[in-house]
């Protein structure tokens, strides 16, 4: 601790010949020159260390041999003085024994020294520290430091006044009673609220004066009684991110209360202020749904937030599946009652429809869409159908709509084979849906021939029904005109009816037919993929029967079982 | 852009050309300064952006084989490597498995759970904070960062993996369905379960962690772990092919290039060879070993090859933002594309007539040729990757791309002045894509790259050489757990259980012992 300078502005003359008032001038009648004015605070103790310690000013400016005979002797004593002073009372004599005592107290007496002298030189740096940038303190000017010394006694009178209260709120929580008044301590919202206002006073004086970082938490009633866990990034860290120290005390504060399974209201405020930072963080968003679930609160409230934390990070996976959790611990309370169930199949389509409007392709929003129809059973919505149609009308092109349409129409448990594959035929799946089908993919292909979304589509149709490629055939030639006739001649249209053009012909066994659909495509109409169109028309001679165009492909005995 | 570094850094060659001086400046900048801020969102995940970052200057740096005394100075010196390696370590999970982030590793009393009611220790509840996706990377990076120079050292890369604990976490991530998933969570009401979407990454990252570390010891031996259902998890991968023949998370999803390449890879991983000298003689190719699986299993392989066949589509360069710039020097913001390149003209022969156009007026037919991830999306370099990584594993990759075309895209225009390749064209490089654009360099095996690339593996996605390494230090920790020799001595280790034991007072046996393999 520095010194308070209670010595130094108090020195105590024991002679007073040649005295007038010592504390403001320099009376002594030895070496020290006069100082001037002190400009920081260093100087200043300094100054009044040299002021009650004249002998070993003098020694310090000079060297103990120049001084004169009185005044080494002076020092002599000065130096025991402060050494013996620093005993006990009752040991002192021990030391010096009772004649040298008198001897030199006699000396002192006649030296006008100054008994109570400063014990310490003031040193940079070691006497008051360095200040939260790394400056001493002690450089400081004297207002400078006056200023610095208030708001230090402020922080002091803060924390007392936070440590009543919170014995206050100790005392509570026990059932304390007031001794004087006889009644049970109570802390009331004002109290409370005069905390609050104190702790973020502290926290601006601590940041101040020490460079402290005190985030919230820390600053907050609610967390006083957990001790944060901070991480220790041991040596050779890669991939380090500079992150806010906002972000690091959240983080020591959920370490602590994951270690203790805490589930409380705060811990679920904990996770919302960590995702407010950082949305990606898996762990924070497991840890909210085990408070969520451990409290019993209610699934729709937090959905409610959820959409908002998801619009604002439409790239984000983990809200999804947090989302799947919810709704997972949601359906059991809801599953009997067929209102509630559409009420809620509802909700979560328009904020599914809002949120793609924002994000057309989002492929986690598509991917929970069309496990929720699954879960929730809204294969026979007919909003569902109606909205992905209006989805494809606003863009012929989004695949994603595509893919969710295909799962909607022939995975219905209704009349789908369960446990069949995509690509597999299912001879359950009725004819007209699958005509209807075909139909819908037809009048989207002439809305744009080189869009290859429901070209896939209707040949996924047609393998799902088990209908040869060969019954659009008519259609598909509508795109391909007078093809291998000569250059101006040829039209093309599509690739893609090329591509399955080529495909009904080897399924009608028109070999050569293939091949020149092939082969026009690898030499004009789609080089790029050249050396994949070779390797179909390789197939094609390759196998005389329908074998698929991979038989070079060695077949493994032992199938799945090798593995 | 391209222009003014060509004249210092070797002017023989012919643009476009990967700059190699340029990518290693920017992945020096990666390694010890701390990533800006806009990476916090990775921050539960610091060991993947570790992986890019070794493999990346693992994928620049000539074998110690290779180097002359031209070569620089590796950009991670020997002793760096050490120190990483512990940093690796420093992620696992005392049960096995690996932390995602260092904040997420506990001090170890906290996983100490003596319950107060009982007297007893209950299982560790933590096991939630290891992570499948993590615990891969770890084991990569800990054989990326074996010491070249030093190939008995380089042996010793495992020491310290909680091998038989790391496989009994994998097991216990696979779900009913035969998939995986990410991590374990407690949720009150729900009891112990499996976190993590239905994801395809997943399940090519359990057989990854199963070739790396399963071996072939024997049941009964020391060192054996129950293998998880290979059976469930190939049937579950094949189920989801989807209607358009690709492959997705799952049937009901739609299909996408980076799923497809997981599902194709965990097949052949499945039954690759746990050595590459013992199967085909393709130690110098990108494919591990032609996986009999994978061919067998597959319901439309054909389809799946037409699926990823279609990925590749001509990039045509948008129109400049207003008509006074010159559309041949005018170099593309972010901003600038909004579609960013999915232009393609309503026919085909608008194309053929749009690109014969420019042939004209720039004097040669040199198209750029992107990729993209699902059908109708615009083109990420990632996606040149992904896809030819599941070409490549299913031996396609040479006959079906058109390499020239693609590689030329990538290098015009993905390749960033400052080093790395963005996401797409004109947009800034990040680890990311920086990675995956020299991964598939790696796999094209480019003789013009040749020398400044090493050859990478399709299936476990490292170098060739890394493979090599992980080979070796499989068979020393399997032999270190057998007893007898190695560091980690089998017997020593179960002496020090039984210290340990008497250390905390006697009395019974903890549960979780057995969870950590003792």
């Amino acid at each position: 601790m520095p010194p308070k300078g209670k010595a130094a502005t108090k020195p105590k003359a024991t002679e007073t010949t040649t005295t007038s008032n010592p504390t403001t001038t320099n009376t002594t009648s030895q070496t020290a020159s006069q100082p001037s004015e002190p400009t920081t605070v260093l100087e200043r103790s300094q100054q009044r260390f040299e002021k009650t310690r004249p002998f070993e000013a003098a020694r310090r400016q000079q060297g103990l041999s120049r001084l004169s005979k009185e005044d080494q002797k002076g020092w002599i004593c000065d130096q025991l003085l402060h050494l013996t002073n620093r005993l006990p009372a009752a040991s002192r004599s021990c030391l010096l024994g009772p004649k040298a005592s008198k001897e030199i107290w006699w000396t002192v007496n006649g030296t006008n020294s100054i008994v109570r002298g400063l014990k310490h030189k003031p040193e940079p740096y070691t006497t008051w520290g360095t200040d939260r940038n790394g400056h001493d303190v002690g450089s400081y000017t004297i207002e400078r430091f006056d200023e610095r010394f208030r708001k230090r006694i402020a922080l002091t009178a803060l924390q007392v006044s936070s440590r009543v209260f919170r014995e206050n709120v100790e005392r509570e929580k026990r059932g304390f009673v007031d001794a004087r008044s006889g009644r049970e301590i109570i802390v009331t919202e004002r109290e409370i609220d005069e905390e609050k206002v104190r702790r973020s006073k502290m926290a601006a004086l601590k940041k101040d004066l020490y460079g402290a970082i005190t985030g919230k938490l820390a600053e907050s009633v609610e967390w006083e009684d957990v001790v944060p866990i901070p991480h220790e990034e041991p040596e050779g860290a890669l991939a380090a991110i500079t992150y806010p120290a906002e972000y690091a005390e959240a983080m020591s504060y959920l370490r602590a209360v994951m270690t203790t399974k805490e589930y409380s209201p705060r811990c679920l405020r904990l996770t919302e202020h960590i995702i407010a930072m950082n949305p990606a963080h898996y762990t924070v968003w497991l840890y909210r749904a085990a408070n969520i679930f451990a409290l019993d609160l209610s699934i729709p409230d937090e959905i409610e937030w959820l959409n908002e934390v998801a619009l604002a990070n439409l790239k984000n996976y983990q809200i999804w599946h947090h989302r799947h959790l919810l709704v997972e611990h949601y359906y059991p309370t809801i599953s009997s009652d067929p209102d509630a169930l559409a009420q809620f199949a509802k909700q979560e389509r328009d904020f599914l429809i809002a949120i793609l409007s924002e994000d057309t392709k989002n492929y986690h929003v598509w991917s929970y869409r069309s496990w929720l129809v699954g879960k929730l059973g809204m294969w026979e919505d007919e909003e569902e159908l109606k909205s992905i149609e209006k989805m494809i009308d606003e863009d012929v092109r989004n695949n994603s709509a595509w893919s969710h349409r295909f799962v909607l129409v022939f995975s219905n448990p209704k009349y789908a084979t369960p446990g069949k594959a995509a690509t597999e035929k299912d001879e359950k799946v009725p004819q007209e849906l699958v005509d209807r089908e075909v139909k819908y993919a037809q009048n989207k292909v002439y809305l744009a021939p080189q869009n290859q979304s429901p070209w896939n589509y209707m040949r996924g149709v047609l393998v799902k029904g088990g209908q040869p490629l060969a019954s659009v055939q008519g259609f598909v030639e509508e795109f391909v005109n007078k093809l291998g006739e000569g250059e101006e001649e040829e039209e093309v249209k599509s690739t893609h009816a090329l591509d399955l053009l080529a495909e009904i012909y080897a399924e009608k066994k028109e070999n050569e037919k293939a091949d020149l659909c092939l082969r026009r495509l690898a030499e004009k109409w789609d080089k790029i993929r050249g050396g994949y169109w070779e390797w179909r028309r390789k197939c094609l001679t390759q196998s005389e029967t329908e074998k698929a165009p991979g038989e070079q492909v060695e077949k493994a005995e032992e199938g799945i079982a090798a593995a | 852009m391209e222009n003014d570094n060509k004249a210092h850094e070797e002017p023989e060659q012919e643009w476009p050309y990967l700059d190699v001086h340029r990518h290693l400046r920017y992945w020096k900048m990666c390694i010890r300064a701390p990533l800006p801020h806009v990476y916090l969102s990775n921050e539960s995940n610091r060991l993947a952006l570790a992986y890019f970052i070794v493999n990346s200057v693992t994928l620049l740096t000539p074998p110690p084989s290779k180097r002359t005394p031209e070569t620089p100075e590796p950009l991670i010196s020997r002793e760096d490597k050490r120190a990483m390696r512990k940093w690796v370590l420093h992620h696992q999970h005392p049960t096995g498995g690996f932390c995602g982030t260092s904040s997420l590793v506990f001090p170890l009393n906290s996983y100490d759970t003596y319950n107060f009611d009982t007297k007893t220790l209950d299982e560790p509840d933590h096991a939630g904070l290891a992570n499948i996706t993590s615990t891969l990377f770890a084991l990569q990076l800990l054989a990326l960062l074996a010491d070249e120079e030093d190939e008995a050292a380089g042996e010793n890369v495992f020491e310290g993996v909680n091998r038989v604990g790391t496989l009994r976490f994998l097991k216990s991530l696979q779900r009913e369905d035969g998939s995986f998933g990410e991590a374990l969570s407690d949720l009150p009401g729900h009891g112990r379960f499996i976190a993590g979407g239905y994801d395809m990454r997943y399940c090519y990252i359990a057989t990854a962690i199963r070739w790396i570390l399963r071996g072939d010891v024997k049941e009964g031996s020391p060192g054996w772990v129950e293998d998880f259902d290979t059976e469930a998890l190939a049937r579950y991968i094949l189920n989801s092919q989807t209607y358009d023949r690709g492959f997705a998370g799952n049937s009901q999803d739609e299909a996408h290039a980076g799923y497809a390449y997981c599902a194709i890879a965990a097949l052949t991983l499945l039954d690759r060879p746990l050595t590459s000298t013992s199967s085909s003689s393709s130690s110098s190719s990108s494919v591990p070993h032609k996986s009999p699986l994978l061919h067998s299993s597959i319901r439309d392989l054909p389809g799946l090859i037409h699926w990823l066949a279609s990925r590749p589509f001509v990039y045509l360069e948008p129109p400049p933002p207003s008509a006074d710039q010159d559309p041949d020097t005018y170099i593309y913001q972010e901003d600038d594309l909004d579609d960013p390149n999915f232009l393609l003209p309503p026919t085909p022969s608008d194309l053929l007539c749009l690109l014969s156009q420019t042939a004209e007026k720039k004097g040669h037919d040199k198209t750029h040729v992107a990729f993209n991830g699902r059908t109708n999306k615009v083109a990420d370099t990632c996606y040149f990757w992904w896809v030819g990584g599941a070409l490549a594993n299913l031996g396609r990759l040479d006959s079906l791309v058109d390499r020239e075309a693609a590689r030329r895209f990538l290098l015009e225009k993905m390749q960033h002045r400052i080093g790395g390749f963005g996401k797409s064209p004109g947009s800034p490089p990040d680890l990311y894509h920086s990675f995956f654009g020299l991964a598939i360099l790696g796999l094209l095996g480019d003789e013009r790259e040749g020398g400044k690339v090493r050859g990478f593996d399709a299936g476990l996605a490292v170098p060739r050489e890394t493979v090599g390494v992980i080979e070796r230090a499989r068979r020393k920790l399997i032999e270190s757990e057998k007893g007898g020799k190695g560091v980690v001595d089998g017997g020593k280790e179960l002496d020090a259980v039984e210290m340990g034991l008497e250390l905390r007072g006697g009395g019974e046996r903890p549960k979780w012992l057995g969870a950590c393999g003792y």
